[in-house]
């Protein structure tokens, strides 16, 4: 299976880390997942939230950073 | 052209900067931005004020400035001992910051000593020149901006004081007159509420101004002694008025004039008096000191009464006496105050004897916290190599780290749109303007600008975190030096610094524990319960026997908790998220704290009163009535220590019940079986004192428990991500 090549991201002229971009959509990614989870009152499932939200954002990072951004 | 306060506020602000940049430079100072945080930090309102913050703000860099090089020399080759010594060094800080009232000098102390010591590196040169330059410039800053102050629009305390004295005076003869009625079976509780929390908020800014009226006004530094007198006398008031409050719910279906037919009389002289130090304090000459009468009771109208109802009406009564001295002194000192020649003919209170000292759990929780956020910081440093910011990060972090572990109500969240906000505006100055200036003038002139638009933009107070981080990023990310140079990635470092910062603050806040405000508040109801339930243990008629230390430690511990604890949830309350939990309004969130707040005043007044002596045939005939009422109270706090739903008001008023008509019948026997001269007056005022405290703590519980059946707790025990 081909993953994307790893390249940083030029924006203006700066040159912005691939991790950094793919931390930033993780996140996002993540704040989605626990709004709707909240909404839809499933959080009350987990033990501790706080840890599954870091979780999540890790996991979100490096799923955009292998498959989406390549990191 | 008349302009307004907010804009000379700014405009003193702005000029202050700009010269304190000037000097530095000229001066040839290194990292002149120091000056400007000086300046910055220490501008309030009023020029008394700003002295007093100013006086905090360098007091704290020259212990900071100690303490920093000791541990240099102490550690610089020992990085973790040098960590772990800072780290224990500014918890301690942390500590005494959230109990003081120096609380910005323990602020200071802290985050100078980890900005010296960081930037500093373990060189002892260079951290003994860093840390002199530090003293230096905020020594300039705060000289600069204190002679702008005072020379440009000076704005003094005094007038705004006054008005303060004045409202808090106001206020509270309204709220006496608001308690009056209701003893009399009129008035309204809501307006008593409302005037109760006003006589608090106009407290807290008297307390306020006094401190900076006495900086800035002469008059009123010459008579601070009787100032603090009063001030000492205006808070006793506020607790009286509201203990005396407290005591209504048990006598209200009761006729207090027959009881008592001085009432009027003495209710109409304590208004009197109240009414004079109003007068007294806004100028006018003062009258004779009205007569108070005493408050008798009625034997005959007693005698037709409950053995209960009786104890009512005397803890009312013990209540009103109390009243009568409170305001009698309160009279004093403000005679003292504005009556000329009288101020040195009144000695010195008498000092309060020494308190045990006893741990705050919250403040030690936000040691905790404190110490987290700085452990974390110092290890990405260490362990993430190229981590933006460097050493920069720590300081940094325990710069804002401490304000933000004693302020847990505050989330995280709350610092992303003032903190982007100033890194985005310093960054557009520091890129595209400054490169363009080449003398002082032109900077001078963007100093003044940029620091004015700031300070007019964020002038509220409630906008204060806006103003402090859009003022420290254009500070820090400018960098302001004589030999000035331009980087992009001095700011793409500090902007991308603040994420790890975020990341780390809100590690800090969710683990252990989350910071959820319904979490937090179950939290501090079972403590409260918890103590309350040890201090109903602690009560019990036993033969005399030594208390040990740990004993005392422990009754004074679990007694600050229960004093301190309603106060702590009342914080918390306004932070609740009703949205979220269905079956709960704000309003009886409210109402369940005012009703932990009168258990406080129950629980208090009954500790007072359980160590008064009492008739000896009387403790033999009730020992186990009274015994098992207090046991009976101690299974229900521990039930609501569990669960604070866990006592159902119903069925809680129908035991209270049972226990006061068999405890009434046994008081009867008891009474049948006296001697005459067995059970005098003052054995009998001293009983119904301690009755009415025991009953006025059982109401408070079924009270409580009412207000917490009205609520449905099952949302505020469900799991939601932040």
């Amino acid at each position: 299976m081909l993953t994307p090549i790893p390249h940083e991201f030029a924006i203006g002229g700066v040159y912005v880390p691939p991790l950094l971009v793919a931390s930033l959509f993780g996140a996002l990614a993540a704040l989605l997942t626990t709004k709707l989870l909240n909404r839809y009152r499933l959080s009350n499932y987990f033990f501790y939230p706080p840890l599954v939200s870091l979780a999540l954002v890790i996991l979100y990072t490096l799923c955009i950073g292998t498959f989406i951004i390549g990191i | 052209m008349i302009l307004s306060t907010k804009t000379k506020e700014a405009i003193k602000t702005a000029l202050a900067m700009t010269i304190a940049y000037g000097i530095a430079l000229s001066l040839d100072w290194d990292r002149p931005y120091w000056a400007g945080f000086a300046v910055a930090m220490v501008s309030l309102a009023t020029v008394g004020q700003s002295m007093n913050k100013a006086a905090l703000r360098m007091f704290g860099t020259l212990v900071a400035m100690v303490m920093s090089l000791t541990l240099i020399a102490l550690f610089s080759q020992e990085r973790w001992l040098f960590m772990l010594f800072l780290s224990a060094y500014m918890g301690f800080c942390c500590y005494m910051m959230s109990g003081s009232q120096r609380a910005y000098f323990w602020q200071v102390a802290a985050f100078v000593c980890v900005v010296i010591a960081m930037d500093a590196g373990a060189d002892s040169v260079n951290a003994f020149q860093t840390a002199i330059l530090r003293a230096q410039e905020t020594g300039l800053g705060i000289l600069v901006y204190t002679l702008v102050a005072i020379f440009l629009w000076p704005s003094r305390s005094t007038a705004a004081f006054t008005a303060a004295a004045n409202d808090l005076a106001a206020t509270q003869l309204q709220f006496y007159r608001a308690c009056l009625d209701l003893a009399r079976g009129k008035g309204s509780t809501q307006e008593a509420h409302r005037l109760s929390e006003q006589q608090v908020q106009h407290k807290t800014r008297f307390d306020q101004l006094l401190e900076a009226a006495e900086t800035d006004s002469y008059e009123v530094w010459e008579l601070r002694r009787p100032w603090r007198r009063y001030q000492q006398q205006a808070g006793e008031l506020m607790h009286a008025l509201e203990r005396w409050r407290e005591s209504f719910s048990e006598v209200h279906t009761l006729d207090l004039q027959r009881l008592l037919p001085g009432l009027d009389a003495f209710g109409a002289a304590l208004d009197g008096r109240l009414a004079q130090i109003g007068e007294l304090l806004a100028g006018q000459a003062p009258e004779p000191v009205p007569q108070v009468v005493d408050l008798t009771l009625d034997k005959d109208a007693m005698r037709s009464l409950s053995h209960f109802d009786q104890a009512s009406v005397v803890v009312a009564r013990a209540g009103m006496r109390h009243l009568e001295q409170v305001t009698s002194a309160l009279f004093e000192a403000a005679s003292e105050i504005k009556v000329p020649g009288k101020a040195t003919a009144l000695p010195d209170a008498p000092r309060a004897p020494s308190k045990l000292f006893v741990l705050d759990l919250d403040r030690l929780a936000n040691v905790v916290r404190f110490v987290a956020i700085l452990w974390l910081a110092w290890l990405a440093v260490i362990y993430v190599n190229d981590i933006p910011g460097g050493t920069g990060l720590v300081s940094m972090a325990g710069s804002i780290g401490i304000a933000i572990a004693n302020m847990p109500q505050l989330p995280v969240s709350k610092l992303f749109v003032p903190v982007s906000t100033g890194v985005l505006f310093a960054a557009v100055l520091y890129i595209f303007i400054m490169p363009t200036l080449s003398s002082f003038i032109g900077l001078g002139v963007l100093i003044f600008a940029a620091t004015f638009v700031i300070c007019y933009l964020f002038a509220d107070p409630r906008q204060m975190l806006g103003r402090a981080f859009g003022l420290a990023m254009f500070v820090t990310i400018a960098s302001i030096t004589n030999e000035q140079s331009y980087n992009f990635l001095s700011v793409a470092n500090t902007a991308m610094m603040f994420p790890v910062i975020f990341m780390i603050f809100a590690i800090s806040a969710y683990i252990p524990v989350s910071p959820r405000p319904q979490r937090a508040f179950l939290r501090l109801l079972g403590r409260f319960f918890r103590s309350s339930a040890y201090l109903m243990s602690a009560m019990r008629w036993d033969p005399p026997h030594p208390v040990t230390r740990l004993e005392r430690w422990k009754k004074a511990f679990h007694a600050r908790e229960v004093a301190t604890l309603p106060a702590k949830l009342g914080t918390w309350a306004p932070h609740i998220d009703a949205a979220t939990l269905s079956g709960t309004a704000p309003r009886q969130v409210q109402t369940l704290v005012t009703s932990l707040q009168s258990l406080t005043y129950r629980m208090q007044h009954l500790l007072e009163e359980r160590d008064t002596p009492q008739a000896q045939f009387l403790v033999k005939e009730l020992f186990e009535e009274f015994r098992a009422w207090r046991l009976g109270m101690q299974a229900v706090l521990q039930e609501l220590a569990d669960d604070p739903a866990g006592a159902q008001g119903s069925a809680l008023r129908a035991r209270l019940d049972s226990v006061l008509e068999r405890l009434e019948e046994k008081i009867k026997s008891a009474l049948n079986k006296t001697v005459e001269g067995q059970f005098s007056d003052q054995d009998a005022e001293e009983f119904y004192r301690l009755l009415g405290a025991y009953r006025g703590v059982s109401e408070a519980l079924v009270d409580y428990a009412r207000n917490a059946d009205a609520i449905d707790w099952a949302p505020w025990h469900e799991e939601r991500f932040a």
